[in-house]
């Protein structure tokens, strides 16, 4: 398979997965505002953590100052100032399906075109611009049929793998920084048994396990909600779930191979994975919510990285005569420049 | 109301109508159908098509435009028909033409007999700008330079075939002939079911094999791979579409290097070595080490490759002598000459800005003629002598006079007419036809082709970037009966 085309396979899911969390991270925070009575009033606590989880702060205090819901909505959603908007990731997704599409099935490729045909309208703009909640829900559900297509139309080669750790590790990097938003909270239980701990129940619906995590678990129980999300090994959004997925795909694409010869990626995704296995949830509050985080994302950054010089640069490695390097040769982020674009309309 | 009855032939050949309310016998099955339908069914099933279109990215770039829209290739329901009868005369002729063209390219890459011997102009042929004389002397697979080839036909005012211009380089279109039978099959089925209409389904393998054939000697598997310049040309789709119908990766000139002068691409694995590349970027930009130094688009190394028989090149490099449009006038003489026959199609009536009395006569007659530049295509670098203004007329004769090997003329010809949908209605637009011509191990015509329609009113030119839309295109096995069906222009009109 070409480099390339699995650079680009392993970036489109991960741009999808991209955009339904932001999704879902804002339908959940427009309910909460709604339980808590807090819209107009002190909405900046709410919406802070998310911008400082998403790691967009400095980019959306350049553009808005002041932190106002429909501000941070519009960043996070449409604006195209902000290279991982929902708007963004969903044109990225369709770009990528697009040079590929060749590789995935008419359904895949159909899916992400109405996507983005949709969130480019004026029907969607509008839509937003009311804070319809039919808006993210349109998003949500491109997402879902995106996997049930590629899901039921992929064969369980290559691909398949590629499309499986973009999902994966998106997902793994998302529900973390979700979780993260939490990490300012405290972990107790509220004292009088009627008051219902409203942040991590919106937590539960931004990683969509609330229903899960009730049938898991009878009580809101903030411990309890922190071992779900990141370490239960069930649960298909849990960051631990993720990792044993993320492992068995670098195992699918590099082969086993001998303990001490195994290629990085599947080093990096294995020993991640075995230690959120054996890690539990006192030891991660022990360590404190946020600086635990934070490592996991060193890890989960370090073995995208892996992925990339394993498998998209491994050819550029071998050493060519006469070729001038410096080439892009990677999946599909952002509009390219204008000369390449002149040149390839000959 | 018949969705007929109103429409009006006019002075052109129309390829429907004999006369108002007379049918060409072999489109009455057609009209007997088609023509049940009241224009708001009509309509919406060419609604339905649009939008499946847009969905399914059906698209093409439009270029100049800043945010590189992408936009569907306008597309007419109403089928364009061809007996079978009349196709032989065609494919043969197609068939004549690809086989001078041919041997053309390989006696001026070789031994230049046919100027040598005094039938063609050397000054006309060695100056065409897509001559590479770096060339000469290179022995290709097979001795076969143009493997696609597509051959633009229009009909004269008396239903005459000609032909406009050979693509011998990188001819586009064959994806949304296609899709346009696809599409038929969405909205018709009935009708495509009834009818004896010759299937083009067979065009990716077809294309597979024609690649094959020229695979270095002993491979048995051939790697074959589409060469595309990315995702911003404006038949990105038809590469991706192509390489999915014959089930070959479509490749960036970034994918490729060369090794050893072998070409390499690079895989999750590794590098593969590839044998054949049906490369869709012009001579230009193949090489930055042999053509243009800039090109980010292919491959260094490329040119050796292929010169030393590692790779194989469909189309050839430096085809593009044999489609100049001064070198066109040429062909019949061509076909004369190498096989010792009279060309089966005619070519329109061609006048040489080369040569000094045709580029006089050109200048003193410009408000009847069709200027051409001749390395320009998809409409662009042309003047329609009758409806242009006086000073586009003034420019061009400046840009004649300065650089006359650069353009030819030719009469405006009544291009043939087909009635199209436009609102509620039918009207007659202009058409030609672009049937794709594969020369492999044997010479493969896809039965059919591209029509492609001028969908201005009046417009003469049919080019995608200029307006134009495309039509499917049925080649019928059978003609039904030889006289014309009288088909009724009243309400509620039948076929008699």
């Amino acid at each position: 398979m070409l480099s390339r085309v699995a650079d680009s396979i392993y970036w489109m899911a991960r741009y999808v997965e991209r955009a339904e969390n932001v999704a879902r991270l804002l339908l959940s925070t427009q309910d909460l505002l709604l339980d808590a009575g807090a819209e107009g009033s002190d909405e900046a606590q709410f919406w802070r953590p998310i911008l400082a989880a998403t790691g967009d702060e400095e980019a959306y205090a350049a553009l808005y100052g002041k932190i106002r819901g429909r501000d941070v909505a519009e960043f996070l959603v449409l604006r195209a100032e902000n290279p991982n908007s929902m708007l963004n990731s969903i044109r990225a997704a369709r770009e990528n399906a697009r040079t590929v599409r060749d590789q995935i099935s008419d359904e895949i490729w159909e899916c992400l075109n109405g996507l983005k045909l949709f969130a480019e309208s004026a029907e969607a703009v509008a839509m937003h611009g009311s804070q319809s909640a039919a808006f993210y829900e349109r998003v949500l559900y491109g997402s879902y049929q995106f996997l049930g297509i590629a899901g039921s139309t992929t064969p369980r080669g290559d691909i398949w793998q590629f499309l499986r750790l973009g999902t994966c590790l998106e997902r793994a990097d998302k529900v973390s920084r979700l979780v993260d938003t939490c990490s300012g909270l405290s972990v107790e239980m509220p004292p009088h048994p009627a008051a219902r701990p409203l942040r991590w129940a919106a937590l539960l619906r931004s990683c969509s396990a609330w229903h899960a995590f009730q049938a898991h678990s009878s009580r809101l129980d903030p411990v309890k909600i922190v071992g779900y999300l990141l370490l239960d090994v069930t649960f298909p959004r849990s960051v631990a779930c993720c990792m044993r997925e993320v492992h068995l795909a670098l195992q699918a694409l590099c082969g086993e191979g001998a303990p001490n010869e195994m290629p990085t990626p599947v080093r990096h995704a294995g020993r991640l994975a075995a230690d959120l296995t054996y890690t539990t949830v006192a030891e991660v509050l022990g360590r404190g919510l946020h600086d635990y985080i934070d490592e996991l994302q060193t890890h989960l950054n370090q073995i995208g990285d892996s992925i990339f010089e394993a498998f998209v640069l491994y050819a550029d490695l071998i050493p060519v005569q006469g070729q001038g390097g410096g080439r892009d040769i990677g999946a599909f982020h952002s509009p390219v420049d204008e000369d390449i674009q002149m040149q390839q309309q000959q | 109301m018949s969705l007929f009855s109103g429409y009006v032939p006019g002075e052109f050949f129309d390829e429907v109508f004999a006369a108002p309310g007379v049918a060409r016998p072999h489109y009455g099955a057609l009209l007997e159908s088609v023509g049940k339908l009241s224009p708001a069914e009509y309509g919406a099933r060419q609604r339905a098509v649009d939008a499946a279109f847009l969905r399914q990215g059906v698209t093409f770039t439009v270029y100049g435009d800043e945010r590189g829209t992408e936009r569907i290739y306008p597309f007419d329901l109403m089928p364009r028909i061809i007996p079978q009868r009349e196709w032989e005369v065609v494919e043969a002729g197609l068939i004549q033409r690809i086989t001078a063209l041919n041997l053309f390219l390989n006696d001026v890459y070789h031994g230049q007999k046919i100027i040598t011997d005094g039938v063609v102009p050397e000054d006309v042929v060695l100056s065409a700008s897509h001559y590479r004389p770096e060339f000469r002397g290179i022995g290709v697979p097979h001795g076969i330079y143009i493997h696609i080839c597509g051959t633009d036909l229009v009909r004269n005012g008396k239903g005459e075939y000609y032909v406009l211009e050979d693509n011998g380089r990188c001819p586009s279109g064959a994806s949304y002939m296609l899709e346009n039978r696809l599409a038929m099959k969405r909205a018709f089925p009935g009708l495509l079911q009834s009818l004896p209409v010759r299937s083009v389904d067979g065009y990716g393998a077809m294309l597979r094999e024609t690649l094959a054939h020229l695979a270095p000697r002993g491979t048995i598997d051939p790697v074959i791979v589409i060469l595309t310049p990315g995702v911003h040309n404006s038949a990105y789709f038809e590469h991706c579409y192509l390489a999915k119908q014959m089930g070959v990766p479509i490749v960036e000139g970034r994918d490729l290097i060369a090794r050893n002068d072998r070409i390499f691409m690079r895989t999750t694995k590794g590098l593969q070595q590839v044998d054949v590349i049906y490369r869709r970027i012009d001579d230009d930009f193949l090489d930055p080490l042999v053509f243009r130094k800039g090109s980010m688009l292919g491959v260094a190394g490329i040119v050796e490759a292929y010169r030393k028989g590692h790779v194989a090149l469909a189309n050839s490099i430096g085809t593009g002598v044999a489609d100049d449009k001064a070198v066109y006038a040429l062909v019949p003489k061509m076909i004369r000459y190498y096989l010792d026959q009279d060309p089966i199609l005619a070519n329109v009536p061609t006048y040489l800005g080369a040569i000094p009395e045709e580029r006089d006569f050109i200048l003193d007659n410009l408000e009847r003629l069709v200027v051409k530049a001749v390395n320009e295509s998809g409409g662009y670098g042309m003047l329609m002598g009758p409806s242009a203004t006086r000073e586009q007329r003034e420019d061009f004769a400046g840009r004649i006079r300065a650089n006359p090997r650069n353009y030819v003329a030719q009469p405006v010809l009544a291009l043939s007419r087909h009635p199209v949908f436009v609102d509620d209605h039918f009207e007659g637009r202009h058409i030609d036809l672009r049937p794709y011509v594969l020369y492999g191990d044997r010479v493969r015509v896809v039965p059919g082709g591209l029509t492609r329609v001028a969908l201005r009113k009046g417009s003469l030119v049919v080019n995608s970037s200029q307006g134009g839309g495309s039509k499917d295109t049925w080649v019928l096995w059978e003609d039904r009966g030889a006289e014309a069906v009288s088909w009724a222009s009243d309400a509620g009109g039948r076929g008699a």
